[in-house]
């Protein structure tokens, strides 16, 4: 088989195997958000196709705009919800071949097959096939951003629009008189998430170094005017918001995201809601979050690397990918930054990763040859590749459904994760796991705590028969509740004291847990 | 050839490879499921008596031990102010893990129920001789109120008081003491301590004896003692805060 066709099946492979996990996880309170946008964003610009309107501006702020955190969701770029838009709007209501939700988070799990062709494409032009077979498996076989790839959110999509910004910025290196490859994706990656700002240091730097070793402060200058033309171009003509007020509207969305509040997220027994957080967070939650052979394979790619420094310096493909990850995971080592959501806003950091212990792995595959000649060389590749993906397959296996959940076996797996004080979840994902428990019992109002969001969607799809209403927030849906569901996270410890309250008893009819770690409590009145 | 050694990361590899399937199914089974806790439930109905603590251990395997004994822990119990007044305490506890109310204690008796561990343990619990949460309080400004709050992320029976910001209310209690006044302070509300970060302060007055306590909002439930004469008295509990909407919960207990 010719290299580019394995690389268009592992890029398959990985999207049919996202779409296929996706269908166990429950409703992200998020995706409720985005999933309504979309289909208004989907609307307004089919109607512009369609010339059913025109670029009127009270349409478009009423489309894409509004308040800030509600509204239009106008503090996240379209890009996204569009693509999920677009989705449900041709895949469920015109071709219904996709139940709703598949069809909304069809663009992610596309996208992280796109990932997946992009690592490969890469690996295989710079190390050989076997390096990029290597990388492509043990991307797939990530737990977190395989469960990340099946949501309609944007965190697995800025992994792909990321990497794909530093290819083509490296593709783009090879001196091409028309380098608008690079403004593209990066104006992609910007009408994705707010995180591709950070690109242009890595890419900055990367340039800077080029440019220094060529002796030529314009090395490939157009690269750089590519970029800084063309990707904020293509945000613009992405998000119509941005039509009406540009510097405006482009200053609030910054704005939102560099004055976020800080959501509680528990981190080693500690629940932080407030800076300064520990410099050690994003380093510790991606060691107990990448399955530890990749971790282990990386490491030795990465002692590969340094010792081969020399090798590849005309467009320093490593020195980039280590730029790359040092800018996505940078920030998170200052203490200030928002900590909530945790591996899911430095997941760029990944292919690089993945990247790393491809070469890793086949390097040691290929040196264990020189010390056992009779050992074919593919079966040493097969058994030390294999045993790394295994490993990581192992890990996806034990963490589905409840990624948010699991931990590596570093870390103990969900339990040792528990025993660390390591975030159990968030998003509210697992009350669908409930949601079987609740059906044999006799209907009445629920207090759907942190799921409420996702509640009319379980109904719609029928993940619940009708007769179990969301009976609203709080004390007042506490009240008027016949059964009360908490999600848990340290906290929502308070949930249970008012249900306890209200009820009467400590005791909760059934609870849920992931590998034997408490993750919904279901109480009956 | 090359040396050996060559050899030692591609081993290395596989190595780590085969430990971590290894381990990844075995962390995944390792916490024992509800036969397990069902038969430790039931050893605990066959020896308890009402009023004796249970606990459970790990904190994080809480909402699974109360859903096997959750109907022998009243709210009072579970949102108790600390455990010293219970002479009994039963354990049920998993992955070797022991619950904060029984550090210092041997266990009387120990079984094991595949991973659960039922352990009772004993002690000389102190006299509660009078109890705030019993009495009615006289205020000089806002009424506190009993509430079921979250302190420190735990469960907690107390008087609830919002001092004015910058201000302070002094609530009293007509108590009978014993030989110390014993208690506990804290912020409730989880979001409140989140958005406003500045700490609560109560000055307790128990006769000729006083002590004031901050409680910042990564504080949790902070304890205080002080000596005390026995025999009636008015005990005044003077709440502070900066802010507003600081949500100071306490309760004390007059001991022998």
């Amino acid at each position: 088989m010719k290299p580019k066709w394995i690389g268009l099946t592992l890029a398959i492979a990985t999207t049919l195997a996202v779409l296929v996990l996706q269908r166990d996880v429950g409703i992200a309170r998020d995706e409720t958000v985005y999933m309504a946008a979309g289909s208004r964003y989907a609307e307004w610009w089919t109607g512009l196709v369609k010339f059913q309107h025109g670029f009127d501006g009270k349409l478009i702020d009423a489309t894409f705009g509004g308040a800030l955190g509600g509204g239009g969701n106008p503090e996240h770029p379209p890009l996204i919800k569009l693509a999920s838009g677009l989705s449900h709007r041709w895949f469920h209501d015109k071709l219904p071949i996709l139940d709703e939700l598949t069809a909304a988070r069809l663009p992610s799990a596309i996208l992280h097959g796109v990932l997946a062709w992009l690592v490969f494409a890469f690996v295989f032009e710079l190390w050989g096939l076997a390096e990029a077979i290597l990388a492509v498996a043990c991307l797939i076989a990530l737990p977190r951003a395989l469960f990340h790839a099946g949501l309609d959110c944007f965190d697995a999509p800025i992994m792909t629009l990321w990497f794909a910004t530093i290819v083509a910025y490296w593709r783009c290196l090879d001196g091409r008189r028309w380098p608008w490859l690079v403004g593209v994706a990066w104006g992609l990656a910007l009408a994705t998430k707010h995180t591709a700002l950070l690109i242009p240091f890595a890419i900055a730097v990367h340039y800077a170094v080029l440019a220094w070793r060529a002796k030529d402060p314009l090395h490939r200058w157009r690269v750089a005017v590519a970029m800084a033309v063309i990707g904020p171009l293509v945000l613009f003509v992405l998000w119509p918001w941005l039509w009406l007020d540009p510097i405006g509207h482009a200053r609030a969305w910054l704005h939102f995201h560099t004055t976020h509040v800080h959501y509680n997220f528990e981190y080693l027994g500690h629940n932080w809601n407030a800076p300064r957080f520990p410099w050690h967070v994003a380093i510790v939650t991606t060691l107990f979050t990448v399955p530890t052979a990749t971790l282990a394979a990386a490491a030795v790619g990465a002692g590969v690397w340094i010792a081969k420094w020399r090798e590849r310096r005309d467009r320093a493909p490593v020195l980039l990918l280590a730029l790359s990850a040092a800018a996505a995971i940078g920030p998170f080592l200052l203490g200030s930054t928002p900590i909530f959501g945790a591996e899911k806003h430095w997941m760029a950091v990944l292919p690089t990763i993945c990247i790393a212990a491809g070469v890793g792995g086949i390097w040691a595959a290929r040196q264990a040859v020189t010390v056992f000649a009779q050992l074919p060389q593919r079966v040493a590749l097969g058994v030390v590749g294999g045993a790394i993906v295994l490993a990581g397959l192992a890990e996806v296996a034990v963490s589905h459904p409840y990624a948010l959940t699991w931990y590596s076996a570093l870390a103990g797996g969900a339990p040792g994760g528990a025993d660390l004080g390591m975030n159990r979840q968030f998003w509210g994902v697992a009350a669908k796991g409930v949601l079987p428990e609740l059906a044999t019992l006799p209907p009445g109002p629920v207090y759907s705590h942190d799921a409420s969001p996702a509640w009319g969607w379980y109904q719609r799809l029928d993940e619940l028969p009708s007769g179990y209403p969301d009976s609203g927030n709080e004390g007042a849906g506490i009240a008027a509740s016949k059964y009360a569901l908490v999600i848990h996270e340290l906290h929502f410890n308070r949930h249970d004291y008012m249900i306890w309250n209200a009820y009467h008893t400590v005791r909760p009819r059934f609870v849920l847990r992931s590998d034997g770690v408490p993750i919904v409590s279901l109480y009956a009145r | 050839m090359k040396k050996p050694l060559a050899a030692a990361p591609a081993l290395l590899l596989v190595a780590v490879a085969l430990w971590e399937i290894v381990a990844t199914f075995h962390d995944a089974g390792a916490v024992p499921g509800d036969d397990a806790w069902e038969r430790g439930a039931v050893a605990l109905r066959e020896a308890y008596k009402p009023g004796e603590l249970i606990v459970f251990a790990p904190g994080w395997i809480d909402p699974v031990g109360r859903l096997h004994l959750g109907d022998l822990i009243p709210i009072e119990m579970a949102a108790r102010m600390d455990a010293a007044r219970y002479g009994s305490i039963w354990e049920l506890a998993i992955r070797g893990a022991h619950a904060p109310e029984v550090a210092g204690l041997t266990a009387v008796t120990a079984t094991d129920f595949d991973g659960v561990t039922l352990r009772h343990f004993e002690r000389a619990p102190v006299t509660i001789v009078d109890d705030v949460l019993a009495r009615e309080p006289r205020s000089d400004g806002m009424k506190p109120t009993v509430e079921l709050a979250e302190v420190g992320f735990a469960p907690h029976r107390c008087w609830k008081i919002v001092p004015p910001a910058n201000g302070k209310v002094t609530i009293t209690f007509s108590l009978t003491l014993g030989s110390k006044l014993v208690g506990y302070v804290g912020l409730a509300d989880v979001f409140k301590r989140r958005d406003i970060r500045t700490p609560g302060e109560l000055e307790v007055h128990a006769g000729a004896t006083s002590v004031d306590v901050h409680a910042g909002v990564d504080d949790g439930w902070v304890r205080f003692e002080l000596p005390t004469t026995p025999g009636p008295t008015d005990v005044t509990f003077v709440a502070k805060a900066v802010s507003p909407d600081r949500l100071i919960c306490f309760a004390a207990e007059a001991r022998q």
